[in-house]
């Protein structure tokens, strides 16, 4: 009941100092604001990387291997040339090995007439279906016989074939991927955009032969996918992989490999790596933004009680004891933080909504920041108002009257 | 006829020290206040006037010396308890007001309610009588900076009757009025004497302190003299005769 009744007072104390209110509540506003957006963006980032682990078409028995040194997708150094077909033919020729798909690949402009559009050009051997598991939903896709004849042919994804010709069937249709004229004798099936905003269908196939000779006119590969006859030996295909490679290379035992594994499981080992990383920084800034609230606050409601020494002087006259003051400075510094945590929330929320809309980063808005945000503000402003909540209360109250 | 005393106070002493230094503000005051008298303590500036106020209205503790308030030893208690005292028992009135601004008068005289154990089922209706009492009926949800100082005062006045305490505590309570206003506030502490309630006022003005059916002189911490008011209106019967030291 008394409680209650402090909690109206500090309502009212909060009205009637709305200046300081305001000022206080900036310093949470900020700090939950931040948080919320940190938080987001995190998710983001993270949604984005797994989408783009589903969407490389893993499967638990497959696995690539790129072209030079590094991790993952992080090559140190882009021109290495080391990997050729030699390499392709010889791991395919391992009995531990089911599928071998060599590749090139460059961002080119590729052009219909008037209509042009910017594409990732692959260069892949026909067994890059198989291993894929994409289906052509309109003509073909090449065969052993283009792969020899290094024939002119191409296969778009949904996207660039969109931008190139709309709702017109593009089959049989003739394109220039930079200066080479191209013949469209498939399409993909349109995958869709993933939940982070990257487009699998914004791609186009071409036979790896012509790919090397007419078009990137260049005898290394970019990197091979490598499907196992059975998920238990993968392990096993990886040695074998890096022995070949090595060997065909020239590599002596002292040197570092030339070329890097990208396994599903690597891929979550980095993204859980990357994860806790994450958290720790988005730890350390909320804490940070957090304290800085706090202060914030304290500070405030310590500058407010000099200047309301009076009305304490009052209340302490008419009968509140020091728990009363106490109890309504506290609640005051909770309640300034939860307005301040809510602004905070509801302008992160904003800044959020802002930036996937222009999509400045990758953005996941969850409930969990904001659940974070109310706990968050509510323990800032009960740990930082104790100190000023007490110190008001252990005034004397003869002084404060005088 | 025996009446009851409402404040005794015995060989108080009130020191403070600063840096170091000593100064004995009250020097060993003794007093008794019957139930329903009407007292004013005066004397000039650095008498002690303010001190012994604070220790009458239980906002601050003597170094030594014993007060009884309405038979209850108040050296002894907890600040709890005091607040209860000052809460249940003593009415103040400031010459600064001390009203909380931007808060209607309504809601500034609720305060002492705030802080009862129990709030009484019919505050609202207590809060606007006190108001009616003196007179402000009308200005009821107006703030501070809305009222004049004559009603800013009636408002600390109800504010002090709210709780219907044993004794009204004013300092100065015309030292920021003008004299119609001063007239009118003094007025009014006469009408709740005649009520019966004790009045115990502080102040330096001679014509306040004429009010008043006994004068208490303070001069440097002791009292220098404690006389019945010869002019006083309507003197009664029964007041205690006063011990001083």
């Amino acid at each position: 009941m008394r409680i209650s009744r402090n909690l109206v007072q500090a309502f009212r104390g909060l009205r009637l100092n709305k200046g300081n209110t305001f000022l206080m509540t900036l310093g949470i506003m900020i700090g939950i604001a931040s948080l919320t957006v940190i938080v987001a963006i995190g998710e983001g980032t993270k949604s984005k990387v797994l989408s783009r682990i589903a969407s490389l078409g893993f499967g638990p028995e497959s696995f690539s291997v790129y072209s030079g040194a590094g991790r993952l997708f992080f090559g140190r150094n882009r021109n290495v040339t080391s990997m050729t077909l030699q390499d392709a033919d010889d791991i395919r020729a391992m009995p531990e090995v089911a599928i071998v798909v060599p590749r090139q690949r460059k961002r080119m402009r590729i052009i219909n007439k008037k209509e042009f559009t910017s594409t990732r050009v692959y260069g892949v051997s026909p067994e890059w279906q198989p291993a894929r598991q994409w289906k052509v939903v309109d003509g073909t896709f090449f065969n052993d016989m283009d792969m020899e004849r290094k024939r002119k042919v191409i296969v778009l994804g949904a996207t660039p074939a969109y931008n190139l010709f709309g709702e017109k069937d593009p089959i049989g249709k003739k394109i220039r991927v930079g200066q080479v004229f191209f013949e469209v004798i498939g399409l993909l099936k349109k995958k869709g955009l993933t939940e982070s905003g990257y487009d699998p269908d914004n791609r186009a196939l071409i036979p790896l032969t012509t790919s090397m000779s007419r078009l990137f006119r260049q005898a290394h590969l970019h990197s091979m996918k490598v499907v196992s006859i059975h998920p238990e030996m993968v392990q096993k295909t990886m040695e074998g992989v890096t022995q070949i490679l090595r060997r065909n290379h020239g590599l002596s035992s002292l040197a570092d490999d030339d070329f890097r594994f990208v396994t599903p499981e690597g891929i979550m080992q980095w993204v859980t790596e990357s994860e806790q990383a994450l958290n720790r920084m988005l730890f350390l800034v909320s804490t940070v933004s957090l304290l800085v609230g706090g202060v914030v606050i304290m500070n405030i409601l310590l500058v407010s009680i000099r200047e309301r020494i009076r009305e304490i002087g009052v209340r302490r006259c008419f009968g509140a004891r020091r728990s009363d003051i106490t109890q309504q400075f506290l609640f005051e510094s909770i309640l300034v933080s939860l307005l301040g945590g809510l602004m905070g929330a509801i302008l992160g929320w904003t800044l959020s909504t802002a930036l996937r809309h222009f999509d400045f980063l990758p953005v996941k808005i969850t409930l969990d920041p904001f659940l974070l945000a109310f706990i968050f503000s509510m323990i800032v402003g009960l740990i930082f108002g104790i100190y000023p909540a007490r110190k008001a209360a252990l005034l004397s109250p003869d002084e404060t009257i005088r | 006829m025996t009446t009851l005393k409402v404040i005794e106070v015995n060989s108080i002493i009130k020191t403070y020290k600063s840096e170091g230094l000593e100064t004995n503000v009250l020097k060993g005051i003794s007093i008794a206040i019957d139930e329903g008298d009407y007292v004013s303590i005066i004397g000039p500036s650095g008498s002690g006037k303010s001190t012994l106020m604070t220790i009458l209205g239980c906002l601050g503790q003597a170094t030594s010396g014993t007060y009884l308030l309405d038979k209850e030893e108040v050296g002894q208690l907890s600040d709890r308890e005091l607040s209860r005292i000052r809460n249940e028992k003593i009415g103040f009135v400031f010459q600064a007001f001390h009203l909380l601004p931007g808060v209607s008068a309504f809601d500034n005289v609720m305060i002492p309610l705030i802080y009862c154990s129990k709030t009484p089922k019919d505050a609202k209706e207590r809060v606007e009588r006190a108001l009616i009492r003196v007179g402000l009926e009308h200005r009821m949800n107006h703030t501070p900076g809305q009222l004049s100082g004559g009603e800013q005062q009636r408002v600390t006045i109800a504010r002090s009757l709210i709780n219907d305490p044993k004794i009204i505590l004013a300092d100065e309570p015309t030292g920021n009025l003008d004299s119609k206003n001063g007239i009118e506030i003094m007025a009014t502490f006469d009408n709740l004497n005649e009520e019966g309630r004790t009045i115990i006022i502080i102040t330096h003005d001679s014509v306040v302190s004429e009010h008043a059916r006994r004068i208490l002189t303070l001069r440097d911490g002791q009292i220098a003299s404690d006389r019945i008011n010869e002019n006083f209106k309507k003197p009664r019967a029964g007041f205690s005769r006063v011990a001083t030291q």
